[in-house]
């Protein structure tokens, strides 16, 4: 009974507390950094996503990097903002259905975070083969490892089944088990960025032409003068890039729905804030994704500096043109010297002249992968759970195991759609183009959270009201509706680029598969809803009124 | 047939209570069921001292006139803390005197559960709703006798209950948890305690199990991990199952056609273990926001339907 007394030192108790149940210490902000760290994945989907980057050739990548760290942080703001007003039952489901209404909530969220994760899964089998596979069997010589892996088809396919059975893996292990794993990847793959940056650090742009060169021969059978081949070979394809320096506003500004492949995610884990206490306090959550995305572009930074001090710029873009120029059969483009993805990593355990060493730095740094692909279907199994709970899904959705606490439901419901998207991925190529907006759908997602954070403090003025956040206003309009409105802007200005801007790739005008595929995951999502609505009313169940408030009065 | 309108951990919130009650009309329930951690956590001391009142709330310190008293105090009581009227000299005596701060709470608790009982008599008398209540591990033992006194909402500690031919038994104790509350015992005797009402109970396909602390792994029950010093582990993401294995052995041993939990604010959730619907509509008592579940019970089928709601 009333064993503590709160309040500043030396000043007027300002809160007795009870003993009582759940009164807990808040979580360590470094604990949740690690996860928004992790989001933001700077080796996986950084270096793999800033592949792209060559082209926009006339595009500053550092400063795309850093204008995009700066937009997202409004995204982050809105983030941290709805997780004080409502943290209990947070995520974009939650906060959509609770002030946009559940039919909206469940279509938006559920797109977003159950049918466009079935696309990651191949994404991330990508990158496990980019990063990991491919220049780990070059290295240690298994050439026909390699082979297999990069071949489309069968290769691809197991990788994905690889992902698949990993994160199943870690679903079974239970976050707790797999946090610990993440601490352990998160320090030594630190270690390896360390080493990485060093070599590139204390090497010179003659020490790196001479071991690409080298090990160009050593393990691709490369000619001679691989270095200067690989920008030749991009030249031919039609790449001309800048010098390093080179600024110009409007193609940077280009560059930032590339970047957002990995820059957009510090927010992935408001799905989880909800569940522990303390995410009342605003500046637990903002900090948690806040440094998540600054460490992260502060080590980004860092990178492209040392790629540009120590392989060229040129160098870099013309091996990512090379590559992807070969990759999607551009007419007139050579086959690069060194025929797989440039890894930077890679390219920089070449300055030590040891296989052995390369191929553990490939191992180590493999760990930003296994420490982050494990969350893959976290946040989905969630929101699978939370429609099941509101009987949009049935309720075998969010069924458990008894023995393990396998959430077999939501698992079936990820991994057999995975599955397929996989098969498609590995064996009709032709169809990869949907994968390219498996971005743009979860940012609309976030615009619908977005703008339910932009309407909030009138739609539930109650919860905005009592919340912590309700004394910060600029010039007299709620901070969360200014924030909001940017973020809007931000993640509008992007969705139109992707959708009219035919240098994505993903443009309407280039291909309407894309559109027709995602059109067809929203009808989905409509009808699943309208369908339950149908049944539940039959059962007695108005699903209008999962979210509707009871009177207080 | 009745409808069953369900929600727990309230902890204090008079805007849930509120809400609680005004449920039987929104939802045209017949019986409301309050599952246990009725009584709040905290005391949040409003100082008066030359004409003006002092408090913090939320970490802002306030000063305010008299006029605006009334606001500041449903602002802690929707919060589910307790709002204390004192002078600066008795302040002090709080901060310095254990005895005399947990004896306060105690009477402004009780005072606090008095209200809402009073609320309960005031808004339904006569329309023929049945309210129960069951107190928590989080509400002291001298909670039950204020509800006792209440002419309008039954004590459902201990009883086996009818319902329209549904029979309810309930229990708000809970296994041991960190915090060594009120009512918490080991796994065996909290496996007596439900043993002694539900052998006593011959049908369970007319059942109702209203026991406050979740079933083993269920999955109504897995908690936030907190280290030895009540930190949350793993920036909070790490989840442990923490119900009581005595209420799990009473589910699959009697397998009940429904089973009511709380206790567990973060794990929401309705599953089926064995026979048993078990509901825990999890708690959001501090947003104001009362998470509840409505059961349709039907004399054939048992449950007819059922919806976890947040209202």
């Amino acid at each position: 009974m009333a064993d503590t007394t709160m309040g500043s030192a030396g000043a007027r108790p300002t809160l007795f507390l009870r003993n009582a149940t759940g009164l807990v210490k808040a979580w360590s902000t470094f604990d949740a950094f690690v996860y928004s760290f992790w989001s933001v994945n700077l080796i996986t989907l950084g270096l793999y996503g800033m592949s792209f980057a060559y082209g926009f050739p006339d595009g500053q990548l550092l400063a795309g990097v850093l204008l995009t760290g700066v937009l997202v942080t409004f995204l982050v703001i809105t983030y941290a903002g709805l997780v004080s007003v409502m943290p209990r039952t947070g995520g974009d489901y939650a906060w959509q259905s609770r002030i946009l209404g559940g039919g909206i909530g469940f279509v938006l969220a559920i797109t977003g975070w159950w049918f466009t994760l079935w696309l990651w899964t191949p994404i991330y089998a990508n990158i496990l083969v980019a990063q990991f596979f491919a220049p780990l069997a070059y290295t240690l010589g298994w050439t026909s490892v390699a082979t297999f892996f990069t071949t489309p088809g069968n290769g691809v396919f197991v990788a994905c089944l690889v992902v698949l059975a990993f994160v199943s893996l870690v679903v079974t292990l239970g976050m707790e088990t797999y946090a610990r794993i993440q601490k352990i990847c998160f320090w030594i793959g630190l270690v390896g960025l360390a080493v990485t940056c060093g070599l590139l650090l204390f090497a010179s742009a003659q020490d790196f032409q001479n071991a690409f060169n080298r090990e160009a021969t050593s393990l691709f059978g490369a000619p001679a003068g691989a270095y200067q081949a690989t920008i030749d070979a991009a030249s031919k394809g039609g790449f001309a890039g800048h010098d390093f320096s080179f600024f110009s506003l409007g193609p940077t500004i280009l560059l930032l729905p590339i970047l957002a492949f990995y820059l957009l995610w510090p927010n992935w884990g408001a799905t989880l804030y909800g569940e522990v206490r303390g995410a009342k306090d605003v500046r637990k959550p903002f900090f948690s994704m806040f440094w998540g995305l600054w460490v992260t572009v502060a080590l980004v930074a860092l990178v492209i500096v040392l790629m540009a001090k120590t392989m060229g710029w040129q160098f870099y873009n013309s091996a990512n043109a090379a590559y992807w120029n070969s990759v999607f059969a551009v007419s007139g483009a050579p086959a690069p010297p060194v025929p797989i993805w440039p890894y930077p990593v890679m390219f920089a355990g070449w300055l030590v002249d040891n296989h052995l060493f390369q191929a553990l730095l490939i191992v180590v740094m493999g760990l930003w992968f296994f420490g982050w692909a494990g969350t893959l279907f976290l946040s989905s199994t969630r929101v699978i759970f939370a429609a099941a709970f509101d009987r949009v899904l049935p309720s075998w959705a969010a069924n458990i195991s008894a023995k393990r606490r396998v959430p077999y439901g939501s698992l079936i419901l990820m991994i057999v759609p995975s599955l397929v998207v996989s098969a498609i991925w590995a064996y009709r190529p032709s169809f990869q183009t949907i994968f390219l907006d498996a971005t743009a759908v979860i940012a609309i997602t976030f615009l619908g959270t977005t703008i339910a954070a932009i309407i909030l403090p009138w739609r539930r003025k109650d919860l905005y009201d009592a919340s912590p956040i309700a004394k910060y206003k600029i010039a007299g309009i709620p901070t969360i509706t200014v924030v909001g409105v940017i973020t809007a802007a931000f993640l509008v200005y992007m969705l139109w680029e992707w959708s009219f801007n035919v240098v994505y790739g993903t443009a309407f005008s280039i291909s309407l598969s894309s559109p027709v595929y995602f059109g067809f995951t929203y009808l989905l999502a409509i009808v699943i809803y309208v369908a339950a609505y149908i049944v539940r009313k039959r059962q007695g169940i108005d699903l209008n009124r999962i979210h509707h408030e009871i009177p207080v009065e | 047939m009745p409808k069953i309108f369900f929600a727990t951990d309230l902890h204090g919130s008079e805007m849930c209570w509120r809400k609680f009650l005004n449920a039987a009309k929104f939802y045209d329930a017949d019986v409301l069921i309050c599952g246990g951690d009725m009584t709040g956590k905290a005391m949040i001391p409003i100082v008066e001292e030359n004409g003006h009142y002092t408090v913090t709330i939320a970490s802002e310190r306030q000063v305010v006139s008299a006029n605006q008293i009334g606001d500041i105090e449903a602002q802690i009581r929707r919060k589910g803390y307790y709002p204390l009227h004192v002078t600066p000299k008795r302040l002090q005596e709080l901060d310095e005197d254990a005895d005399k701060r947990k004896e306060t709470f105690q009477q402004v608790m009780l005072d606090g559960v008095r209200r809402w009982m009073n609320m309960a008599s005031e808004k339904l008398r006569g329309s023929g709703v049945r309210i129960f209540v069951c107190p928590g591990n989080d509400d002291e033992m001298e909670v039950d006798d204020v509800v006792r006194e209440s002419d309008m909402v039954e004590l459902g500690e201990g009883r086996i209950v009818d319902i329209d031919g549904f029979r309810m038994i309930s229990t708000g104790w809970s296994n041991h948890t960190p915090w060594n509350t009120h009512r918490e015992e080991t796994e065996d005797k909290l496996g007596e305690r439900i043993e002694a009402m539900a052998k006593q109970i011959d049908d369970p396909t007319r059942a109702i199990f209203n026991l406050h602390c979740p079933p083993y792994r269920s999955g109504l029950d897995e908690a936030p991990a907190i280290d030895a010093d009540l930190k949350l582990m793993h920036g909070g993401r790490a989840l442990r199952p923490v119900g009581s294995t005595a209420v799990r052995q009473a589910i699959d041993k009697h397998q009940p056609m429904l089973s009511l939990h709380g206790h567990i604010h973060e794990s929401k959730g309705a599953v089926k273990l064995g026979k048993t619907l078990a509901i825990n509509p999890g708690s959001s008592y501090e947003e104001g926001i009362l998470m509840a579940a409505v059961i349709n019970l039907d004399a054939k089928k048992g449950i007819k339907s059922y919806q976890l709601l947040n209202g």
